[in-house]
């Protein structure tokens, strides 16, 4: 039971931390940004086809594909937010969601032409492809590996926001946009910057599931989008410190209900959900209005 | 250089032929092979066929499209369907049951639709029945396998027009029972998908093993949700349960991720006899690569290297020349849902919804999986696919059926009026 209930866990936070880097790019861009980023998902998808497309080109160097990868997309990111979303800010978040969605289409389609419509099986990453023994039963090194790199993100991402020179204009201008550009903050320069930031989370993100997922596919990115929603609602939209820990809750739960209540396990996360929606709207970290 | 048409003295002799039928009388004499008159039918012969066409199962589409289209140009560069070019448009399905109907009612009303074929999801082809029969067209079902489309729509409800080119989930469920009992394994315990196809398929298994093996018994399930990517807590349950056999109709991408994260698990190694209703699909075979343990067992609605016959081995090589890939399951099905409906055309010398269900009914044609009959009863086609062991075999870079078993489709498919003793196998 013991050995049972610790892999249960180990599995749980493994998902977590996986919902959590993908949260952590959603939730930056509407914390600062204001932006319901529906493309998020597609980034999460095109850094998985870029990282595996490399892999498969510099001689099975997972870890090369996981630096290049993301890069490329934040280049995309650059693009939509330099050329396309800009000017629809000042527009209703209707608006948003569609050029946002938009891209989601445009991009599933490109990698269908690119890569093919069917799904793609990616091959193991030497190194990390082997399991250790816990408690007698085997689990994954890269799902360790994986519980390692979600606290570590987390951590560098509240140094860079709470602790740099940096970090005190992005809050100052996602607090007031229009005062920090009266005190000479180049508030769209920003934006950019943060635009690609998150790019670049939910790309990694994807260059991470690669060997986590074993599966590319050209929906790949909407299935997890709806979890990283979920999770940035619960947590309280636009703070990481809600992502993270409304991530490692979504992921424990859907662990837990799938191991011990597997008839509600779908539900467990809609009822939290639910119940975050009626009793506490904000989310468990968001700031009330 | 290659000849065109036909000699002289073929002209003569064909024409000799014909005269002397047609001197002694249709009735008497009714000309047949080479030299029977092709009934002509004006007009294109329009199919319009569904498959799903986006999301994570778009592959299936592709391969959908694969088949059909090679049919088409195959039909249409010798002389269509009695004479008739044939013309075929596609549309995605998007795997919902309104999407379905929106689009059947469109390749009618709009199009002129005189066939339709395709459909993936049980839940769309159940809810396209009725239209159809509404409507008034035959739907030829390349994929979806619920048996509640056959016995229940066609047989019970009466409706007509739905035929099944594929075989339903008897081949999962009965037919993995009959091998299951031969297996030294006594308990069994299943992740599946969380709706109605993984809850059918395993119930009937359950049922069937239960009345083959009097000693099996089924220890745990862990139903996954559409979608999930992650199989570790199911994992920890099967593991937890310890069961001697595993049992998964997961299919797809989903089975993929499950057979990769159960290596990493040590699954395997723990759980002896592992049957996948649905290993054998190419899109699994392919994605998996080396990754597939050996031993396991595998099926599918058809295998690429079965039957060996030279009518199937010609079909892979000119399939694998065109498009680059091993034909799928549904490119098979595709691919013979116009040659099925070429043959009741040409039977019955009509594309009449009518007269073509009552050729199709009964009907016995030769595919590249073998000999089909469409039951008349229930409108399912009656054909033998069969459980392998998985292998490595250094012809292909994926694993192949080793051993192979075949639970011939007349012992495990249930039986008209599906209801009652004597209906369900063991017969």
């Amino acid at each position: 039971m013991l050995q049972s209930i610790v892999h249960v866990c180990l599995a749980g936070l493994s998902i977590g931390m996986f919902i959590w880097l993908v949260a952590s790019g959603l939730t930056l861009i509407f914390g600062v940004l204001k932006v319901l980023n529906f493309a998020h998902g597609t980034f999460y998808m095109l850094g998985a086809y870029l990282c595996y497309w490399i892999l498969g080109r510099m001689g099975e160097n997972f870890w090369l594909g996981l630096i290049i990868g993301p890069l490329v997309v934040c280049a995309v990111g650059f693009v939509i937010e330099r050329f396309f979303l800009r000017h629809v800010y000042h527009l209703a978040l209707p608006y948003q969601l569609l050029l946002t969605f938009a891209f989601v289409l445009i991009f599933d389609d490109a990698v269908k032409i690119l890569w093919g419509a069917g799904s793609l099986g990616s091959p193991s990453v030497p190194g990390l492809s082997g399991s250790i023994s816990i408690l007698g039963r085997n689990f994954p090194t890269y799902s360790l590996f994986i519980i390692a790199v979600g606290p570590f993100v987390a951590i560098a991402m509240w140094a860079f926001l709470e602790k740099t020179w940096w970090g005190k204009i992005i809050r100052a201008s996602s607090s007031d946009r229009d005062m920090a550009a009266a005190l000479g903050a180049r508030v769209p320069a920003l934006f950019t910057a943060v635009f690609v930031i998150g790019t670049w989370l939910g790309a990694l993100g994807g260059g991470l599931a690669v060997p986590y997922v074993g599966l590319l596919t050209p929906g790949m990115g909407e299935a997890i989008i709806i979890d990283a929603f979920v999770v940035a609602v619960i947590g309280g939209l636009g703070s990481l410190k809600g992502a993270f820990f409304g991530a490692l809750i979504i992921g424990l739960l859907s662990s837990f209900g799938t191991r011990f209540i597997p008839t509600f396990d779908m539900f467990l996360t809609f009822i939290l959900m639910a119940a975050v929606l009626l009793w506490r709207p904000q989310g468990f970290f968001g700031e009330a209005k | 250089m290659e000849k065109r048409g036909i000699t002289r003295r073929e002209f003569v002799k064909a024409g000799l032929l014909t005269a002397a039928a047609a001197s002694l009388g249709a009735g008497v004499f009714k000309p047949t092979g080479l030299w029977a008159a092709t009934p002509t039918i004006k007009g294109p012969i329009k199919l319009g066929y569904q498959a799903i066409m986006s999301g994570a199962l778009a592959g299936y589409g592709e391969f959908h499209k694969m088949g059909v289209q090679m049919a088409v140009d195959e039909l249409n560069a010798d002389k269509g369907i009695a004479g008739a070019k044939v013309e075929v448009e596609f549309r995605d399905s998007t795997l919902k049951a309104d999407e379905a109907i929106k689009n059947a009612r469109y390749f009618v009303d709009s199009w002129g639709a005189d066939f339709l074929g395709g459909i993936d999801s049980s839940g769309q082809a159940l809810a396209l029945a009725p239209v159809m029969a509404e409507l008034d067209r035959i739907l030829m079902v390349t994929h979806a396998a619920t048996e509640k489309l056959t016995e229940q729509q066609v047989f019970k409800n009466g409706i007509k027009q739905v035929f099944r080119i594929c075989t339903p989930t008897y081949q999962d469920g009965n037919a993995a029972a009959f091998v299951a009992k031969d297996l030294p394994a006594k308990t069994w315990a299943t992740i599946s998908p969380k709706y109605e196809y993984g809850y059918t398929c395993w119930n009937m298994f359950k049922e069937t093993l239960g009345k083959l093996k009097k000693d099996a018994s089924f220890t745990a399930e862990s139903w996954a949700p559409f979608g999930t990517t992650d199989f570790r807590p199911h994992i920890n349950t099967i593991m937890d349960a310890a069961p001697d056999g595993l049992y998964s109709t997961e299919w797809a991408g989903e089975l993929i991720t499950l057979v990769k994260q159960a290596n990493q698990a040590g699954l395997f190694q723990k759980i002896k006899h592992v049957m996948f209703p649905v290993g054998a699909a190419m899109d699994a075979l392919e994605g998996l690569g080396q990754e597939m343990p050996e031993n396991i067992w595998i099926s599918g609605r058809y295998f690429f290297l079965y039957p060996a016959d030279n009518k199937n081995r010609a079909w892979v090589a000119a399939f694998k020349s065109r498009w680059n890939h091993f034909p799928a399951y549904v490119s098979e099905t595709g691919y013979s849902t116009l040659f099925a409906l070429k043959k009741a055309i040409e039977a019955t010398g009509s594309k009449d919804t009518a007269k073509v269900i009552q050729a199709l009914e009964g009907m016995e044609i030769d595919t590249p999986a073998g000999k089909r009959v469409f039951r008349k009863e229930d409108h399912q086609a009656m054909y033998d696919v069969p459980w392998g062991l998985t292998k490595t075999d250094a012809a292909y870079p994926f694993k192949v059926m080793g051993k192979q078993v075949m639970v011939r489709a007349k012992e495990c498919f249930n039986r008209p009026p599906f209801e009652g003793a004597g209906t369900k196998p063991p017969f």
